[in-house]
């Protein structure tokens, strides 16, 4: 079934991506993410002494705070911290750092789209520019399933509203590893099967939800090669002057 | 066997490695004793990647992650510049940019007793050694060497203190000398320390030759040795 986007794009491809990391100043870490028009701007600062009231002073603490372009912080602002919140302390190393916190502030440059996804993938980066410990990177996508019955991946605001359902999805990255293929795996699966969070919205059925999460997984594999690309650049750039 | 365990862990060794990546396999190297550095941890029978940053490996048996960030990680026998934020009966609260503060014992200095305890204001600049840095407690920091004499540490008067990365202030006292330290050294004098926190402390006679040095080490960092070099004789011309 061919499907007639407004970009001219495919049903599963994806927006230009842009990245770029070190970038505020003042922030322990930083890293800006585009997706096509949609672009967000994550800073982390931490980690800093002392954990917040209910939470576990063995472990490191992470607080997410999320700013929106426009308009009063609200419901869905909270919402997106949390779900954010909970990505994020699945992939940090916590026990590394007990007893400190870790903030994430979430700046919304532009809204067209895939909104979540694209503030999850900055916040990863800005976390690993700023040294904090993790377990893996998470790459995070967007499905919708449209009237028709048809699924298309990174769909802009326009397409989004159009939609029957989407569903953000957040996978770890695809891993280099000295073992030999298979043996790193949890239950007989490699770790790339696995899925960190899945967000969704409206009505999809059972098969349209498993087949999203094979498109996503697909498409995934792509953006662990961009964020892979990217730091290696970063750190080429940075090691010319040794 | 020693074919076998050369080629797997020189495959990620010198090359840019993303949290996740496994770069050891352990059940192939028993009776071996390897050291870990930053950035790598221990997952049952696999050592793979915190951090992203470069693998590196010294021999016979250490390997570590080689990267530069704002904040630093405490590490013991490092020298690093301090911040005094509180006094406390027993300890000074020094700043070092770590995940906690740390404490400086009253009686670390050189001929140090309970009568002579030095009085310093909060905000005071140090230039400490880091004693202890174990997991889960506060580092504690020391102004004398290991053998008790006061050998440079302490209080920095006057001068300029300002903040870089931790990858600039390894290159910064790495040996041979730094291009840029070596180009600013031939045409002004001047005195500086370095912490490997992150912080570099410059003290000149003229407030000119302060400014230069500084705007030049702090452009330094991703320019190559020839850049270096020509960015420092830029800076320079201006001045005279």
């Amino acid at each position: 079934m061919e499907v007639d986007r407004e970009d001219g794009r495919s049903q599963n491809q994806l927006r230009p991506l842009a990245c770029s990391s070190n970038i505020l100043h003042r922030a322990h870490g930083s890293a800006s993410w585009s997706q096509g028009d949609t672009k967000v701007l994550a800073a982390v600062y931490g980690p800093k002494a002392g954990t917040k009231k209910n939470e576990n002073p063995e472990k490191a603490c992470i607080e997410v705070i999320w700013k929106p372009k426009t308009g009063q912080i609200g419901k869905l602002e909270k919402e997106y911290e949390m779900i954010l919140k909970r990505t994020l302390q699945s992939i940090c190393i916590l026990t590394v750092n007990p007893n400190t916190t870790t903030s994430v502030i979430i700046q919304v440059v532009n809204d067209d789209g895939a909104l979540l996804p694209s503030a999850i993938n900055a916040a990863c980066m800005a976390l690993v520019d700023a040294g904090i410990p993790m377990r893996h990177l998470a790459v995070s996508i967007c499905c919708c399933v449209a009237r028709s019955g048809l699924v298309i991946l990174d769909p802009t605001k326009l397409e989004e509203q159009n939609m029957k359902a989407f569903a953000y999805l957040v996978f770890p990255n695809s891993v280099h590893s000295v073992l030999p293929e298979g043996s790193l795996s949890v239950q007989g699966e490699p770790i790339e099967n696995g899925i960190i969070t899945s967000v969704t919205h409206g009505v999809m059925s059972v098969d349209d939800y498993f087949y999203c999460l094979e498109q996503g997984r697909a498409a995934s594999t792509k953006l662990s090669d961009f964020l892979r690309r990217n730091l290696q650049q970063q750190s080429t750039d940075s090691s010319k002057a040794g | 066997m020693e074919n076998k365990q050369s080629s797997s862990p020189a495959s990620f060794i010198d090359s840019t490695i993303v949290p996740g990546d496994v770069v050891l396999d352990l059940s192939s190297m028993t009776n071996q004793t390897i050291k870990l550095g930053g950035g790598l941890r221990q997952d049952c029978d696999v050592i793979s990647a915190m951090k992203a940053g470069t693998l590196r490996f010294s021999k016979p048996n250490k390997y570590w992650i080689e990267s530069s960030q704002k904040r630093y990680v405490p590490c013991v026998e490092d020298t690093v510049l301090g911040i005094v934020v509180d006094s406390k009966a027993d300890n000074f609260l020094i700043d070092i940019k770590g995940p906690t503060l740390a404490f400086l014992p009253v009686l670390a200095f050189e001929g140090g007793t309970r009568r002579n305890i030095p009085k310093f204001e909060l905000g005071t600049l140090l230039y400490l050694r880091v004693v202890k840095a174990n997991f889960g407690m506060n580092p504690e920091l020391s102004c004398t060497d290991a053998s008790g004499k006061a050998a440079e540490f302490g209080p920095l008067k006057d001068g300029y203190m300002f903040e870089t990365s931790t990858g600039l202030s390894r290159k910064l006292l790495s040996s041979p000398t730094c291009p840029v330290l070596e180009a600013l050294g031939k045409k002004l004098s001047f005195e500086i320390a370095v912490g490997l926190n992150g912080r570099v402390w410059v003290n000149a006679a003229s407030p000119d030759t302060v400014v230069v040095v500084a705007n030049a080490i702090m452009n330094s960092e991703s320019l190559s040795t020839a850049q270096q070099i020509i960015m420092v004789e830029h800076l320079l011309k201006n001045i005279q």
